[in-house]
């Protein structure tokens, strides 16, 4: 370990630096969370008083329960699906030999790069010249294309990660392919079914884009945000509604990466 | 965590297969069921009609009547401007109820996707100001297919303190050059574009004509290195006015009414030009969902306690006579509004229907000038 | 969960039984392995190929009244490459998320080199702290800045409470510098992670040669650390620059007149403007440029890499 002495030495203006990075990284967030507690409806210094009354006043209001309950649909829903085609995506994309995987794989994964609105459009004037009306299983197609490659980017790891041989000492075994799918690869991959429904789960239910061109008359939460942040009486209590989400999703989140933690660990240090 | 420990405890093979097996069964259940669950707890809200509506109608205040009634809020959808409205609902968006203005009445319904409106289910449409409603290609074979609801106009609020008013009123005051970068403007065409019309002396009769283009299109250029904000949200426009960051905006009535009403020093001018005069309405999609309570937002929407709340709350004038009622005149001249609402709209710049093609073709190019071409 | 109901192509009975098609999946592992793929790339498909052909083919119409003239023209292409308005915000676009990129990657660098060579302990709770923000509501992130940004916002009521100015700075708020410092902030955690990435892969043994050869600090980190993490630096640098060009939430909320980007012109033939076919060719003509941008950039990093090393 000598050897990597001046590697292990400590270097104090990067880790200030990054110190550094991360505070500027988290503290435009935390500021929606810091004025929600505060009593004035203007968003500004001084903090002039410590309140619930935000949070309160968000339970009692219909329209949030309902767009909430949307968002709940259409993110469950679209976990459930990019998670389930996502299982089979990387397997295939790490246990076969195709031809044109690469570009395949590149295709697959367009929409973590495309901008959000080419396809919120293309897929509007698609759905529009289909004569079908927008509603939350439009938003939930949109969805499904944008969590896809997140799901099979998560699980891909998780295939890997554990050595076919036992997959294929379980057929020896007399298994058949079902239940050696069911007995041997599932659980070994289920961490990563997991994370991949909570990250899913996130993406959707944070989603903006999408909803924004696709949405019919039911608003996803993000939606109902928008709308609202032009009314300053409800500012604050939109405040209260961001701050909630914004800790459901960093838990939410958090929990996704921590389950799958040993296999980006060990991925990303074999890479 | 349930599912951590379960984890774990497979690792530690405390958890048999079969019982791992198992509890995931649930779990998959569990989920699989939860949007089942959902469904109902949201079928509540979807009961009930949609209004497609402007920002600020959205409020329990206008739907008393309806809340009694039915006993919730009908939902709401809103929009920035009535063309992106009738844009998205030509897009396959449905609504029952929506709320466009007298210069878009005959392409929406051109557009087929209204139907006319029955008004004898209307208990309020007797005390309508027919004046309000008999609007250039509303009535098709005798039947309306615009209600009207509030009318008002669109001109200039600004800040008594913070802005010197050299000589009258007038529309020069968005085109002050001292307060450069301090004034602010809707930004939908069918607003600022006519009002471009008045500044720039076009009749807006002849709003139509390339030379009419021409003229708006100049003093719109002039004007907007001047702009710090064009926006078709109300709210930014009423806190900028409130902080100080502007000192005068292109608004309706509404904004100087609920700044007043917090105590901001602001204005609605009467520019010696004339302001711009609209009438809104209501039409019902022809499709839509919720026929009687489409009705039903309809007659709440015209009862007389909704017409109070848009003329007490809002500044707005609104469609039923009853409303008026209870405001002395003064009150009224104070807000620009008046009982016999056919001064006002014989007295202002009202607003001319025009052609789909000349709504893109000014919309393209106002958009061009926003942006600085 | 319906991964289990989902069909499994190489269930049992296809596998134990003779059937044709069972036998072709189990000698072919291609075969298989697309049988696999088949639901995403079906779904891939229909939800990107089919809309952007849509797009395409709409682009070529015009816009008659509320309905469509479907005779094929270039009508939208001339009058995007005539009219000032298409290119001026096209090239706005691209430069200001080449500024957000380049920002981006210039500040995030130094956090990957740390994480990646001086976190020895937990490296994974680093990762998953600086992606974190990634993941949550991108409307919220940018509603932020707006709240930090504005006229009263934090940064102004802050530094009038301190004293430090006396009226509100007007040019935080509505101008690119506002949308540029946002872009940048919401991206960074993306751009992270695959400089981290190529910077871990580098064999630290090449690193010890440098020392051994006589390199100093600075000689080794321009001779073996950057070169080596190069490709990781091009891709954070695309997968910022390619989604940013079409953003149009943040310079709605924070641009101002001067911030627009091409992001919000397509939106609005969308909405207000009432010109689909005009925003299919702008948003073709925005993926053009986008493409044409990122393979020559590659292709130019990539020279650049083998000039170096």
């Amino acid at each position: 370990m000598s050897r990597h002495s001046y590697i292990k030495r400590p270097n104090r203006p990067l880790q200030f630096y990054a110190a550094l990075f991360l505070v500027v990284l988290y503290l435009p967030v935390l500021f929606l969370p810091l004025f929600s507690f505060n009593t004035s409806i203007y968003v500004k210094f001084p903090l002039t008083g410590f309140t619930f009354q935000w949070y309160v006043e968000l339970m009692d209001r219909e329209p949030v329960w309902a767009a909430l309950m949307n968002s709940l649909r259409v993110g469950i829903t679209t976990s459930i699906i990019s998670t389930g085609f996502g299982v089979f995506a990387a397997k295939a994309i790490t246990r076969y030999r195709l031809p044109g995987k690469g570009p395949l794989i590149g295709f697959i994964m367009l929409p973590l790069v495309v901008p959000g609105i080419i396809f919120g459009v293309a897929l509007l004037v698609l759905i529009s010249r289909l004569g079908i009306q927008l509603s939350l299983v439009t938003v939930t197609v949109g969805h499904v294309i944008v969590c896809l490659p997140f799901a099979i980017a998560t699980m891909i790891p998780r295939f890997e990660g554990f050595d076919p041989s036992v997959e294929e000492a379980s057929a020896d075994l007399g298994e058949n392919a079902w239940w050696t799918f069911w007995r041997v690869t599932f659980p070994m991959v289920f961490p990563g079914i997991l994370a991949s429904l909570l990250l899913t789960f996130t993406v959707s239910f944070d989603e903006f884009i999408m909803a924004f061109f696709l949405s019919g008359t039911d608003p996803t939460l993000p939606m109902y945000i928008w709308s609202q942040l032009r009314f300053p009486k409800e500012f604050p209590s939109i405040l209260a509604l961001a701050s909630i989400i914004l800790v459901v999703s960093f838990a939410l989140v958090f929990l996704g990466q921590w389950l799958n933690r040993d296999t980006q660990a060990t991925d990303l240090n074999s890479e | 965590m349930d599912v951590i420990d379960q984890l774990g405890s497979l690792k530690e093979g405390k958890l048999s297969r079969r019982k791992f097996t198992t509890s995931l069964m649930a779990a998959g259940i569990g989920v699989m069921t939860t949007p089942l669950a959902t469904r109902k707890a949201g079928a509540a809200a979807a009961d009930q009609g949609t209004f497609f509506t402007w920002g600020g109608y959205d409020i329990p205040e206008l739907f008393a009547p309806y809340k009694e009634k039915h006993g919730e809020l009908p939902n709401f959808a809103v929009f920035g401007g009535a063309e992106e409205a009738l844009t998205k609902m030509l897009g396959g968006y449905v609504v029952d109820v929506s709320h466009p203005c007298n210069s878009g009445i005959p392409r929406w319904i051109a557009s087929g996707l209204f139907q006319p409106i029955d008004t004898s289910r209307l208990s309020n449409w007797a005390d309508v100001m027919p004046e309000l409603y008999d609007l250039k290609g509303n009535i098709v074979d005798g039947k309306p297919y615009l209600a009207p609801f509030d009318w008002g106009q669109t001109s200039i609020t600004y800040r008594t303190d913070m802005f010197e008013v050299e000589g009258e009123e007038s529309w020069d005051m968005l085109w002050d050059e001292r307060y450069k970068g301090r004034l602010g403007s809707l930004a939908s065409g069918g607003d600022a574009w006519w009002c471009g019309a008045i500044k720039a002396g076009v009749p807006l009769t002849e709003i139509d004509t390339p030379d009419a283009f021409e003229k708006i299109a100049a003093v719109m250029r002039a004007q907007r290195p001047l702009i710090r904000l064009y926006t078709d949200d109300t709210t930014t426009l009423e806190q900028a006015l409130a902080s100080g960051e502007l000192v005068a905006a292109m608004t309706w009535n509404s904004s100087a009414a609920l700044l007043q009403a917090d105590g901001v020093p602001v204005r609605f001018a009467k520019p010696k030009e004339g302001a711009l005069t609209w009438v809104c309405g209501l039409m019902i999609h022809k499709d839509a969902p919720n026929l009687d309570l489409a009705y039903d937002i309809i007659d709440s929407l015209l009862s007389v306690e909704s017409g109070k709340f848009m003329i007490s709350d809002y500044g707005y004038g609104h469609s039923n006579i009853k409303a008026f009622d209870g405001f002395d005149d003064e009150t009224l001249q104070g807000l620009g509004l008046s009982k016999t609402p056919a001064d006002i709209l014989a007295g202002g710049h009202f607003q001319i229907p025009q052609s789909q093609q000349w709504e893109t073709k000014m919309n393209t190019l106002f958009e061009e000038i926003k942006s600085g071409f | 969960m319906s991964i289990t109901n989902g069909p499994m192509p190489d269930d049992a009975t296809g596998l134990r039984k003779t059937s044709r098609l069972g036998a072709l999946l189990q000698r072919s592992e291609a075969a298989r392995g697309f049988t696999l793929l088949s639901p995403t790339l079906f779904i891939m498909a229909v939800g990107i190929l089919v809309p952007i052909g849509i797009l395409v083919v709409m682009s070529f119409w015009t816009q008659v009244g509320f309905g469509f003239d479907t005779t094929a023209t270039t009508a939208n292409y001339q009058m995007a490459a005539e009219r000032p308005i298409y290119g001026a915000l096209l090239r706005r676009s691209l430069w200001m998320s080449g500024m957000a990129t380049m920002a981006t990657v210039i500040l995030s660098y130094p956090m990957a080199y740390f994480v990646a060579f001086h976190v020895h302990r937990n490296k994974m709770m680093w990762i998953v702290l600086i992606t974190l923000p990634f993941w949550t509501s991108y409307l919220l992130r940018v509603f932020a800045w707006k709240v930090v940004l504005g006229y009263h916002g934090v940064i102004n009521s802050a530094l009038m409470n301190l004293g430090l100015i006396e009226a509100p700075l007007e040019f935080l708020l509505y101008s690119q510098s506002a949308v540029v410092i946002t872009l940048a902030h919401a991206w960074a955690a993306f751009a992270i992670l695959p400089m981290y990435v190529s910077l871990e892969k580098i064999d630290k043994s090449l690193l010890e040669a440098a020392t051994d050869l006589g390199d100093g600090p600075i000689a080794r980190f321009l001779r073996i650390t950057l070169p080596l993490s190069l490709p990781g630096v091009i891709s954070a640098s695309l997968l910022i620059f390619i989604p940013t060009t079409g953003d149009y939430i943040t310079p709605t909320l924070l641009g101002g007149p001067d911030g627009a980007m091409i992001g919000n012109l397509i939106q609005k033939q969308f909405g207000a403007i009432n010109n689909w076919p005009m925003g299919a060719a702008l948003s073709i003509i925005l993926m053009l440029s986008i493409g044409a941008i990122a393979v020559s950039f590659m292709l130019i990093a990539n020279f650049v890499r083998k000039r170096i090393s």
